[in-house]
C-alpha cells in the first residue's frame, strides 16, 4: 500500500506541470470545438476513395481513361505567318458512360479579337508609356488571332453541329457514343500565328535579327478535352495561365514548310531521307552512336547559307508519335541542330537541340548536354524515359510539350553571356525537359492543379541541376529559398491547393513552395530512402494516367508507412509558416535533500515528504535552494543511488551506466502555425557537437510549447534549433541559446573593416 | 532590345510556364541598438530586379554580380537607395552611411547605418524600391526597436509607414 502510494505520488511529481496549466484558465465558460489538432487526418479534405482512384492512391480496378488519336495534315505559310490544318480525330470512349457530346479545346481563342482574357485582367493607368506601348495600348486594332473553324464533319463528310464557348467547342454527336465505341470526325481550321515577342503567348513566331522567322508552334490544333473519373469533362476555360488537360493517343502528322526549313517535333521523323540532305541524313544516323559529345546534324554553316525568299518550294515532314498527350513542333530555316545519344539502362534515347545563331555559343556548349543530364536524373527518380527523343528549342520563353520544349537563353551579340544567363538557361532546359514526366507522362490535370506538374517538376529539377553542376546549383539553398515568400503578407498568399487561376505570386506558390516542401520531406522528414521509393511508386502507378492530388498524398503514405497528413495539411492546404525556437533553458543539479517543489506537492495529498522513501531531487540553478556546491555533485556520490546500483547491477553492468552531471530543461516554443520536426544541435564545452531530431509528432499534444530534459555529463555551451536551416523556419532570432548578441549587421561591418 | 520588350510583357501578362524568378519581394531589416546609438539597416533585393531597374535608368548594361561589373557600382546602388529608400527619425530626415553590399546567390544585400541616434520617438520609412518597374513588388520592412518587433508591408499604393514609440 505504501509503495503504491509512493509510486502514485512520484507520478504526480512528474505531471504537475500539466495540472498547473489546466487549472490556470479563468472562470468563463469554455466553448467546445471541432478537432483542430494539426495531426488530424485529411478525411474531410480528400475525396472519398473509390474503385477508380483507390484508397492507397493507385488507379482502382474500375479506373478508365479515354484515348484520342489524331491524323493531321498541316501547312505552314511562312509568308503570311499563318497555319492551316485538317485533322481527323478518332475518339475512343473507354469510360462506362454514354456521351452525348465531346468538348474540344480551342486554346488559340485566348488571342481572338473578342477574347475575354483581357477583360478579366485589371488595368490601371501606368506611370510611363513608351511610344510603342502607347500605340499598342490605345491606338492599334488588336491582333486578329484565334481559330477559324472552317468545318467539322463526320467520316462521310456530313457536317456536325458544334458550338463555341470561348476556348471550348462542344461537338454534338449524331448519336450518343456508348461505352467501348469510337467516333471519327474531321476538323478543318486555320489561324494567324501570333508574334510571341510582341503580344506574348506560349507559342508563336519571332522575327530573327536577319528578318527570318522562327516558329515554335503549340496548342495549334483543336484538341480533345479530358473526360475522366473525377471531373467528367475538364472544360474549364483557358484564361492564359492555368495550363492543359489532355488525353493520350497516337499522332500521325504531316507538316509542309518551305523547302529550306529545318523542323523537329513530337514523335519520330518518318521520312528523314526526304527532309534532310544526304550529309545531314548521315550525321542524323551517326549521332545515334555519339554518347560522349553532341555532334551537328545541321551545321552552323548550313544554317547560315539559307536565304529568305530564295525559293517557293516546299517540303513535307512526316512525324509519328505513340502514346503522347499532345503534339508540338518548331521550325525555321535558321536552325542548326545538334544531337547526342543517351544510354538509359537497356535503351538509347536521343537528346537534341535546335537553335538559331542567336543562341551561340551558349547553346552549343550546354543545351544538348543539359537535356541528356535531365533525362538521366529524371529517369533515376521515376522510370526510364519512354520516348525516343527529347528536344530543346531556342526561343524566348520556357514551355513544355511531349518530347519537345522551348527554352530561353541568348548571349549578347558579341557572344558574351553572364553566369546568371547560363544558370537561367540550364535551369529552364532542365525544368522543361523534366515536364516530359510531370505532366506529359504522369499526366495530372494542369488546368486544375498547377503545383502537380510545376511543383513536382521543380523538385526533381533541384537534383538534376545539382548533378549537372553542383557548384552552380548547390542544394544548400533549399528549402530556405522559400522563407521570404512564406513570411510575406498573408493577404497575398494562397494555399498550394488552390486552382491555378486564383493564385498570387504564381511562381512561388505553384513552383517554389511545393518544390521546397518536397525537398524538405525527402531530406529531413522522410529521408531519401523512404521518400524515393514512395515517389517512384507514385510515378510508376500513374505513368500514362491521370493522377489527382489525393493519389499523390495517399501513395506517399501508402508506400512508406509514414503518416504525412500533418505535412500535406500544413504545407499544401494552409498558408501557415514554420517558426520554432528556444523559449528557455534551465539547468538543474542533483541533491538528495527534498526540494520545496517536491514537498509542496506531497503536502497537497496530506502527507509529508519523510513519509515517502528517500529519493533524489533536481534543484534548478538560480532558485532559492540552489547553492554553488551543488555543482560538484555527481550521481555516484549519493549513497542512496550507489546502494541501489550495487544491489541491482553487476560490476560490469555498473561500469556501462552513464553518469550525468548536468541536467538541462529546454522549453521549445512554436510561434509558427506549422508543425515540424525539431532539430537540435548541442555544443559542449570541449567543442564537440551532437544532434538530435524529434519527429513533428512532438507537437501532437501541445501545439505551442514542449519541454525536454537533457541529462549530460559535459556542460553545454550552445544550443541551436535547426542549425542547417532545413525546415524553412521564418524567424531565426529565437533559434539559439544563449541568444546571439552580435547582429548580422555587426558581423558584416566587422568583416568590411577587416577586408 | 527585343528581349527587354519581352521581359516587360512578361511582367504585365504572367503567362510564363517557368520560373523567371521566384517572387517580387524585398526584405528590409531595421534594428536600433541603443548602446551604440545606431540604426542598422539591411536591405535585400533580387539582383535581377535591381539590375533591370538600374539598366533602365542608366540605359546601359551593368553586368551586376559578374566579373564585368563596374568598379564604382556601389555609387549606382547608393544613388538608387537615396532616391527610393528614405528614413525620418524623430521627424527629421536622416542620411545613412552605405557600409557595403554583399551578393548571395540571387540576392544583393545593402548594409546601411544611421549613427548618433540617442533615442527614438518616431520613425518614418518610405521604401519604394522597384515599385516603378514591377507591379507586384512587395517590400517587407521588419523592425526591432526597444525590444518591440513590428513588420510593415509596402506596395505601390502604400509605400510609407510611420511608427511611434
Amino acid at each position: 500500500m505504501y509503495k503504491l502510494l509512493s509510486l502514485s505520488i512520484s507520478i504526480l511529481l512528474i505531471t504537475t506541470t500539466l495540472f498547473a496549466q489546466e487549472t490556470a484558465s479563468g472562470n468563463e465558460r469554455q466553448k467546445g470545438h471541432y478537432n483542430t489538432n494539426k495531426f488530424k487526418q485529411l478525411k474531410q479534405e480528400l475525396p472519398t476513395p473509390n474503385n477508380q482512384h483507390n484508397a492507397s492512391g493507385a488507379p482502382g480496378y474500375e479506373y478508365t481513361q479515354q484515348q484520342v488519336d489524331y491524323d493531321m495534315n498541316i501547312v505552314l505559310d511562312d509568308k503570311n505567318q499563318r497555319i492551316y490544318g485538317e485533322e481527323t480525330i478518332t475518339y475512343h470512349n473507354n469510360s462506362k458512360d454514354e456521351l452525348d457530346y465531346l468538348w474540344v479545346q480551342l486554346d488559340q481563342n485566348v488571342r481572338s479579337a473578342n477574347s475575354k482574357t483581357k477583360d478579366i485582367n485589371g488595368s490601371g493607368s501606368r506611370s510611363r508609356y513608351t511610344p510603342s506601348n502607347f500605340t499598342k495600348s490605345f491606338m492599334e486594332k488588336s491582333f486578329d488571332g484565334g481559330f477559324n473553324i472552317e468545318q467539322v464533319t463526320d467520316i462521310s463528310d456530313n457536317p456536325i453541329t458544334h458550338f463555341i464557348n470561348q476556348t471550348m467547342m462542344r461537338v454534338n454527336l449524331p448519336q450518343p457514343l456508348t461505352s467501348g465505341e469510337k467516333f471519327v470526325f474531321t476538323i478543318k481550321w486555320w489561324y494567324n500565328i501570333n508574334n510571341y515577342m510582341v503580344i506574348g503567348g506560349r507559342s508563336g513566331f519571332e522575327e530573327l535579327s536577319d528578318g527570318n522567322m522562327a516558329y515554335v508552334i503549340a496548342q495549334f490544333f483543336p484538341r480533345l478535352a479530358v473526360y475522366n473519373n473525377v471531373e467528367g469533362w475538364q472544360n474549364m476555360q483557358f484564361w492564359g495561365r492555368s495550363e492543359f488537360a489532355l488525353e493520350f493517343g497516337n499522332y500521325n502528322v504531316t507538316i509542309t514548310t518551305p523547302a529550306d526549313f529545318i523542323l523537329n517535333g513530337t514523335g519520330n521523323i518518318q521520312n528523314p531521307r526526304e527532309v534532310f540532305s544526304k550529309k545531314q541524313y548521315k550525321r542524323f544516323t551517326e549521332a545515334k552512336k555519339s554518347y560522349e559529345n553532341p555532334i551537328f546534324i545541321v551545321t552552323p554553316e548550313e544554317a547560315a547559307e539559307t536565304k529568305k525568299d530564295s525559293s517557293q518550294k516546299t517540303k513535307t515532314w512526316k512525324l509519328y508519335a505513340e502514346n503522347v498527350r499532345d503534339f508540338a513542333f518548331a521550325t525555321s530555316r535558321k536552325y542548326m541542330w545538334d544531337a547526342m545519344a543517351v544510354k538509359l539502362n537497356d535503351k538509347t534515347v536521343m537528346a537534341y537541340s535546335l537553335y538559331p545563331k542567336e543562341g551561340m555559343p551558349l547553346w552549343e556548349e550546354h543545351s544538348t548536354r543539359v537535356v541528356a543530364n535531365a533525362l538521366k536524373v529524371y529517369s533515376q527518380y521515376t522510370f526510364d524515359y519512354p520516348y525516343p527523343h527529347a528536344t530543346s528549342i531556342n526561343a524566348e520563353m520556357g514551355m513544355e510539350y511531349p518530347m519537345i520544349c522551348f527554352n530561353y537563353g541568348r548571349p549578347n551579340k558579341d557572344g558574351y553571356y553572364s553566369e546568371r544567363l547560363k544558370k537561367g538557361m540550364i535551369g529552364v532546359i532542365t525544368h522543361e525537359i523534366g515536364h516530359n514526366y510531370f505532366p506529359m507522362i504522369i499526366n495530372s490535370d494542369e488546368r486544375q492543379w498547377t503545383w502537380m506538374d510545376e511543383g513536382i517538376d521543380s523538385f526533381v529539377q533541384i537534383y538534376a541541376l545539382e548533378k549537372y553542376d553542383s557548384k552552380l546549383f548547390p542544394t544548400s539553398k533549399y528549402p530556405k529559398n522559400i522563407v521570404g515568400y512564406m513570411k510575406g503578407d498573408q493577404s497575398k498568399l494562397a494555399p498550394i491547393m488552390s486552382q491555378g487561376d486564383n493564385l498570387f505570386n504564381f511562381s512561388s506558390n505553384a513552383y517554389a513552395k511545393p518544390a521546397a516542401g518536397l525537398f524538405m520531406l525527402r531530406q529531413t522528414i522522410m529521408g531519401p530512402e523512404l521518400f524515393d521509393h514512395a515517389f517512384k511508386t507514385y510515378a510508376k502507378r500513374w505513368k500514362f494516367k491521370h493522377p489527382t492530388p489525393a493519389d499523390f498524398f495517399r501513395t506517399m503514405e501508402d508506400a512508406s508507412a509514414m503518416d504525412l497528413d500533418w505535412f500535406w495539411r500544413g504545407w499544401f492546404y494552409t498558408t501557415g509558416n514554420n517558426d520554432i525556437g528556444i523559449k528557455s533553458v534551465q539547468k538543474y543539479y542533483i541533491t538528495d535533500k527534498p526540494t520545496e517543489r517536491a514537498k509542496n506537492i506531497v503536502k497537497r495529498y496530506g502527507m509529508t515528504i519523510d513519509q515517502l522513501d528517500p529519493a533524489l531531487y533536481l534543484v534548478s540553478e538560480g532558485s532559492e535552494e540552489f547553492t554553488e556546491d551543488l555543482k560538484n555533485n555527481k550521481p555516484e556520490d549519493f549513497k542512496l543511488l550507489n546502494d541501489y546500483l550495487t544491489d541491482n547491477f553487476s560490476k560490469e553492468e555498473k561500469n556501462e551506466l552513464k553518469s550525468p552531471k548536468y541536467f538541462y530543461e529546454i522549453k521549445f516554443e512554436k510561434p509558427g502555425d506549422l508543425v515540424m520536426p525539431i532539430i537540435v544541435e548541442f555544443e559542449y564545452e570541449d567543442g564537440t557537437k551532437e544532434r538530435k531530431q524529434y519527429p513533428a509528432q512532438i507537437w501532437s499534444k501541445n501545439d505551442q510549447v514542449v519541454t525536454k530534459l537533457f541529462p549530460s555529463n559535459k556542460s553545454i555551451t550552445k544550443i541551436t534549433v535547426d542549425p542547417d536551416e532545413q525546415t524553412a523556419d521564418v524567424n531565426l532570432s529565437n533559434n539559439s541559446w544563449p541568444k546571439n548578441k552580435e547582429t548580422k549587421f555587426e558581423k558584416f561591418k566587422k568583416n568590411q573593416i577587416k577586408g | 532590345m527585343k528581349f527587354k520588350k519581352y521581359i516587360i510583357l512578361l511582367f504585365l501578362i504572367p503567362t510564363f510556364a517557368f520560373t523567371i524568378h521566384k517572387y517580387y519581394v524585398s526584405l528590409c531589416e531595421i534594428e536600433y541598438i541603443e548602446e551604440q546609438q545606431s540604426i542598422q539597416i539591411i536591405i535585400g533585393l533580387f539582383i535581377d530586379d535591381i539590375e533591370f531597374s538600374l539598366n533602365k535608368i542608366h540605359n546601359t548594361n551593368l553586368y551586376l554580380a559578374t566579373p564585368k561589373e563596374f568598379l564604382n557600382i556601389d555609387g549606382y546602388y547608393e544613388a538608387y537607395l537615396n532616391k527610393h529608400f528614405k528614413i525620418k527619425v524623430n521627424n527629421s530626415n536622416k542620411n545613412y552611411i552605405f557600409i557595403g553590399k554583399e551578393y548571395n546567390d540571387d540576392i544583393v544585400r545593402f548594409y546601411l547605418e544611421i549613427t548618433g541616434i540617442q533615442s527614438i520617438n518616431s520613425l518614418e520609412i518610405n521604401n519604394n524600391c522597384l515599385f516603378e518597374e514591377f507591379e507586384q513588388q512587395q517590400n517587407i520592412v521588419k523592425l526591432k526597436i526597444k525590444n518591440k518587433y513590428k513588420t510593415l508591408y509596402f506596395n505601390r499604393k502604400n509605400n510609407k509607414g510611420l511608427l511611434k514609440f
